[in-house]
């Protein structure tokens, strides 16, 4: 065979790719995003709190959810101007979503449908200090999957960089409650940890860029996060050599204190302040002594021009 | 003028100040330093991912290249430092070198005296400026400021870049607080290691009109007699009493 009758035979073949299925919307989503891409504002739900009703369809379809029907995750709808999708709820999402409801006001089943793909992790959340907070004591200013992740219309890969879990934004997410003044005395919280972070080598290297410095769910783990004071915490008490030990080879008792989101003790404290005390001390004698001698050999030179110079 | 002091019988036209090794020890000292002050300088001030520092940073190699430099160049400086402490050893158990009032680098109680002479020539209450041995106030400022800053930045600098190490030898009832005070230690003396350098170093040795742009002893090593007499008379005295003597009288 030639090679020109084998190009012959194998160019049509190539036709076929555009065959095949292109990343795009499901059918049914098409049909909703038809209105709720065009429609603006926000509207007044049955439980009383403002849903929005308009869908950025070009960042939906950026997002690792874009293939996905709507009615996977919305499978009943509390509003009348929306006929149901008719099968009925798996008995599972709709205890999971009683549990939840504390936070999820207008939707709980949505909020409980993110089970049925992502079980494992919704499992390990629940039984967590995050988790607990809601199911248990039915706190709604908790934080749950879209409170770090954002909408689930527009999650992407954690990897992508513009996720609001990701090295450059990770902090921040967190920070939006364990920044915030009133959240932090109302759990109890650990009280310093922003300033703590960002003024330690971890958060210096982390904003410049630093490949492998540590991020909040590094040390804390992310979706299993625990209290401090909960002996399964990788940061309690011995578990923190281990954790250290990701990245510090060897970390040991001695140096796992090295890291902390205390405020400094008062030898540190004090002793920043007498280094201070010394550099403003020199500061003020080399400046003086310079200037001084700038100008004493202008003088010399300008009025004082000794004999035999 | 120079020349007329060469015409002098009986001495030379210039003298060694600083021999070969100093000079290579101070060379390292200087570029490793300038080294160490450009790589941390993006870290001690690392606020905006898109700030300054980052951008600085970036032209070092990015934060993981610009670390490593900065290992490098300290251990290097350590290194440069324990050769000048065991060198100096050397010159004193080989009596090669030994104390004298008028040549030791040692603060004494004259350089206080001579500091307040020195204000008080600025100020114009007194008609001359302090007489120097071989090391001037400033120059043993400048020395002590590095021998200060080896033990403090350099000391904490270690402890940071290998922690196992130095945990090791730091005692169970100071880990609490050590590590956050060697890491303030590092950060402020480095601060004010760089601010020194840059108005109390730069200006006596480079901007001073009588060395602009620079002095070039750290590169000869040699001294002109004529300058050692201007600058450094009682080194001078010491060194040439006889002409020093006749000086005077003529």
């Amino acid at each position: 065979m030639s090679q020109k009758t084998f190009a012959v035979a194998v160019a049509p073949l190539l036709f076929l790719l555009l065959l095949l299925p292109s990343p795009g919307f499901s059918q049914e989503s098409e049909t909703c995003l038809s209105c709720h891409n065009a429609m603006k504002g926000t509207m007044k739900a049955q439980s009383g709190n403002m849903v929005d009703l308009n869908l950025d369809a070009e960042k939906f379809k950026a997002s690792v959810h874009a293939m996905l029907p709507c009615t996977e995750c919305h499978l009943k709808f509390s509003d009348a101007s929306h006929a149901s999708s008719g099968s009925a709820i798996p008995s599972d999402i709709l205890s999971l979503s009683s549990k939840i409801s504390a936070k999820f006001l207008s939707d709980p089943v949505a909020g409980a449908a993110c089970t049925k793909c992502h079980e494992e992790v919704y499992q390990k959340v629940l039984s967590s200090v995050h988790g607990k907070n809601i199911i248990e004591k039915k706190q709604t200013d908790g934080a749950l999957c879209v409170d770090c992740h954002g909408s689930p219309h527009y999650i992407t890969k954690t990897k992508d960089g513009k996720s609001p879990v990701s090295r450059g934004y990770q902090v921040g997410t967190c920070g939006k409650c364990h920044g915030k003044q009133d959240i932090v005395e109302k759990y109890k919280l650990e009280e310093n940890v922003m300033d703590s972070f960002s003024e330690s080598f971890h958060g210096r290297k982390l904003l410049l860029g630093h490949t492998r410095a540590p991020v909040c769910a590094s040390c804390h783990n992310a979706h299993d996060i625990r209290s401090k004071s909960d002996a399964l915490s990788p940061v309690f008490g011995r578990n923190k050599l281990s954790t250290c030990g990701k990245c510090h080879k060897g970390a040991n008792e001695k140096f796992v204190p090295a890291i902390t989101h205390k405020r400094p003790g008062p030898i540190p404290h004090y002793g920043e302040k007498l280094l201070i005390l010394l550099t403003m001390g020199t500061f003020a004698f080399i400046i003086s002594h310079v200037l001084l001698e700038a100008f004493a050999d202008i003088r010399d030179a300008v009025f004082r021009k000794k004999e035999g110079k | 003028m120079s020349k007329t002091a060469a015409a002098t019988p009986g001495i030379p036209e210039e003298i060694e100040r600083f021999n070969i090794i100093f000079r290579i020890q101070h060379v390292l000292m200087f570029t490793t330093f300038l080294i160490l002050s450009f790589t941390g300088w993006g870290l001690k001030y690392a606020h905006d991912p898109e700030g300054l520092s980052s951008i600085w940073i970036r032209i070092w190699g990015g934060p993981d290249t610009a670390g490593l430099i900065h290992r490098v160049a300290g251990v290097t400086m350590l290194i440069d430092f324990v050769w000048h402490v065991i060198y100096l050893t050397y010159l004193f158990a080989t009596k090669q070198m030994t104390i004298n009032a008028k040549t030791t680098v040692i603060p004494l109680p004259k350089d206080i005296f001579d500091v307040i002479k020195n204000f008080m020539y600025f100020f114009g209450l007194s008609k001359e400026k302090a007489k120097f041995g071989k090391y001037s106030y400033a120059q043993k400022f400048d020395y002590w400021a590095v021998f200060w800053g080896m033990f403090i930045i350099g000391f904490s600098g270690y402890a940071l870049a290998f922690p196992m190490q130095v945990s090791y030898i730091i005692p169970s009832f100071a880990t609490g607080w050590i590590w956050e005070l060697l890491g303030l230690m590092h950060s402020d003396e480095a601060l004010l290691a760089i601010v020194f350098i840059l108005f109390w170093h730069f200006y006596n040795e480079h901007l001073k009109p009588e060395v602009f742009p620079m002095s070039w002893i750290w590169i000869t090593g040699k001294i002109s007699t004529e300058k050692l007499k201007h600058h450094h008379p009682l080194e001078y005295e010491l060194l040439f009493p006889e002409e020093a003597k006749k000086e005077k009288k003529g």
